[in-house]
């Protein structure tokens, strides 16, 4: 029985299908090809019958699939080559096209062939599917490292905001957050560090870098949290359009610096303490035996004077006394001063400005207040000799001391102005630190180096003292140039090495 | 106010505070002797002198309360001031329930030491007069029988001589030939001079 459709069948509908179709013999080599594959690959019927099929993929398959072709033959069946992957082809001009292939095997007298349909991939599906597989691998990227995303528009414009930010914001997770409400849940104190970082971000002349950390309250509890903000500005014609980037809940690690930092000063200060009353023991020690001494010897000269039994000797012997135990208690307050002195110090060389960093680090790390170190150092700095602790001291205090200053302005992060130089005349590194606060009276000026003076309600007034001190035990000296009306600078100087 | 047979010993390191308290307590008229350490004083002292002792709390080797606490192992009944730079509550605490007379912080004032001198030579004198007694009455006491002797205890603790009898079970007779045995070997004028009596002697 032979369909009458059976002329038309064979040629007429091979070509007409849109489909590209190849039909390959056993040995693999092509045998018959529509026009819609010799349009995709670009062959002429000539030129692609005969072909072995292995020439319409690019060289690294070929070997591969010489090894495929023979098992098929063997185990024959309809199905996608591949398994639904993507495939290539290999054009005529050396182009190469995604394709899917479809295999089907024929049996025509006796012969075994293998017709194989060749479909340009779906681009759009393939498209999709990029973009699901990358947008679930941030999301779970982002849950990972529990990061919350954000993206504002020209103005700062909530174009996006996830659920983890409105989380953050102490809101509902499906709910809509308003920009005024973003900007009401932001701590007050911190609103202006955060405007300042943005303004810095936004800055058409910056780096574009947006990092702040700041807190939020959280509307219905009053709950604190402390988030960090990271995020890159783009600008389009010179102007900020757009602020991505991610937040983070930083709560815990604040916490936990805050409380490493309250341990640090409690056992400083407790150390201080231990120091300060060893020391008052060791000194009452040493002076009350004379004091003993001297007050026993004066009663008795007094006592021998009331009683008109002057009894010459004894007076002299008494008075002489006095004098004897008073000597013996000044040399006794020197010796021990100069103990304590020369106690710990042990003195070696080094680069300061390496140790001004330092400085800068410690006192922007201890939650003192925020501020923005303007390092003018000299790069051929002389090695200086002292012992860096007490150096480091005493730059943390001037430091702590410029911070306490500038924390009136309303300025997020002022600036402090570090200066390190050469003085080759006097043979000196001289250091100065300034700060933009409001300055020093004359008044003040005069006594901020005095032992137990302070100005501020919490403080015992030794910082600006024992920096000095200390400065003078390294080998140089401290001052504070009151001619400078606009905010206070401190110097020191420190012997060089040489 | 001289205290002609008293002597006060003065025990510090510190030869300026022995000396200027010598100087001191000499304008009294009162004896001083002075000594550089713990041991330089027992060394030297005699017992059953008469006089207190002023010890600095803080001496090398054996310190003021090590000399203390020595004293009183060795039964040697010495009025003791210390003296101290900066004494703490607690170490005077223990100072004065181990007996001490005072506790003085240095600088003393003389007035302040004085008046602990001489409440610490009138304990020396009523300790003194206490062993003289106690000696006296150990003295009289010994010339008794043990039987005088357990008639005198139940006596003095309030016993009738009938009682007496009875718990010694011996005649009412005997009892009062026992008592008056005591009281004229003691020469205790009543019941009450021969508790005091007893009472010194270490026997009550």
């Amino acid at each position: 029985m032979t369909s009458p459709f059976q002329d038309l069948c064979s040629q007429t509908l091979f070509d007409a299908v849109p489909e590209a179709m190849l039909l390959i013999d056993k040995s693999g080599y092509v045998v018959l090809t529509n026009s819609a594959a010799r349009q995709l690959l670009g062959y002429s019927e000539k030129e692609i019958i005969g072909l072995e099929v292995e020439a319409l993929m690019p060289r690294q398959y070929h070997e591969h699939h010489r090894h495929y072709r023979n098992a098929f033959n063997e185990n024959p069946e309809q199905r996608n080559m591949g398994t639904g992957a993507v495939l290539d082809v290999l054009c005529q001009d050396g182009k190469v096209l995604k394709v899917d292939i479809g295999l089907t095997p024929v049996r025509m007298t006796d012969q075994k062939f293998t017709l194989a349909s060749i479909r340009v991939a779906d681009r759009r599906r393939q498209a999709e599917e990029a973009l699901r597989t990358s947008e679930e691998r941030l999301r779970l990227s982002k849950q990972a490292a529990n990061l919350a995303v954000f993206d504002f528009g020209p103005n700062y414009i909530i174009k996006h905001w996830d659920e983890k930010m409105s989380v953050l914001w102490g809101a509902e997770a499906e709910s809509e957050l308003s920009d005024k409400q973003f900007l009401t849940v932001i701590h007050p104190d911190d609103r202006h560090a955060r405007e300042y970082a943005l303004n810095s971000a936004t800055d058409p002349a910056g780096k574009g870098k947006y990092k702040i950390e700041y807190r939020v309250i959280e509307p219905a509890t009053g709950a604190e949290r402390w988030v960090i903000a990271l995020g890159r500005v783009f600008f389009k014609n010179g102007v900020a359009s757009r602020l991505i980037g991610v937040a983070r809940d930083i709560t815990e690690r604040k916490l936990l610096s805050k409380k490493l930092q309250q341990y640090r000063n409690e056992t400083e200060s407790l150390l201080a303490q231990q120091v300060a009353a060893q020391t008052a023991s060791a000194i009452a020690h040493e002076l009350n035996q004379p004091l003993a001494a001297i007050s026993a010897y004066g009663e008795v000269a007094l006592h021998a004077f009331e009683n008109d039994s002057i009894d010459e000797t004894t007076i002299k012997h008494a008075l002489e006394s006095c004098i004897e135990q008073a000597h013996r208690a000044g040399k006794s307050l020197h010796e021990l001063i100069a103990f304590l002195q020369k106690g710990d110090l042990i003195k070696e060389q080094f680069n300061l400005n390496d140790l001004v960093k330092e400085a800068v680090n410690i006192a922007r790390g201890d939650d003192y207040g925020h501020f923005t170190p303007e390092l003018q150092i000299e790069e051929n700095l002389a090695t200086v000799i002292g012992n860096k602790i007490q150096i480091q001291k005493i730059l943390v205090n001037l430091l702590r001391n410029a911070i306490e200053a500038v924390r009136t302005i309303n300025t997020a992060s002022p600036p402090i102005t570090i200066t390190v130089r050469n003085n080759s005349e006097i043979k000196m590194v001289h250091v100065t630190v300034k700060d933009k606060g409001p300055g020093l009276n004359a008044d003040i000026a005069q006594r901020v180096f005095e032992p137990f003076f302070t100005t501020k309600p919490t403080g015992v007034g030794m910082g600006l003292a024992i920096s000095r001190a200390l400065t003078e035990a390294n080998g140089g000296k401290m001052w504070l140039d009151p001619s400078d009306g606009t905010g206070a600078a401190f110097h020191f100087t420190l012997p060089l090495a040489s | 106010m001289s205290t002609d047979t008293s002597t006060v010993f003065i025990i510090d390191d510190e030869p300026a505070i022995r000396d200027s308290l010598t100087l001191m307590i000499r304008q009294e008229g009162i004896t001083v002797k002075t000594y550089d350490s713990g041991k330089a004083f027992l060394a030297a002292h005699h017992e059953g002198s008469l006089g207190c002792a002023i010890v600095d709390v803080k001496m090398p080797d054996m310190d003021g309360l090590q000399l203390q606490e020595y004293l009183a192992r060795k039964n040697i009944q010495l009025p003791i001031i210390f003296l101290t730079g900066h004494g703490d509550i607690p170490m005077s605490v223990r100072a004065i329930k181990a007996g001490a007379v005072d506790f003085l912080t240095k600088p003393v004032t003389r007035e302040k030491l004085l008046t602990a001198i001489h409440s610490a030579l009138n304990e020396a004198k009523r300790i003194l007069s206490e062993n003289a007694n106690h000696q006296h009455a150990e003295t009289l006491l010994a010339g008794l029988t043990e039987r005088e002797r357990d008639v005198m205890l139940l006596a003095i603790q309030g016993h009738h001589n009938k009682e007496i009898a009875r718990l010694l079970e011996i005649s009412h007779r005997t009892v009062e030939i026992h008592k008056s045995k005591i009281m004229h070997k003691t020469g205790a004028m009543n019941l009450l001079d021969l508790a005091r009596l007893a009472h010194d002697g270490g026997v009550s």
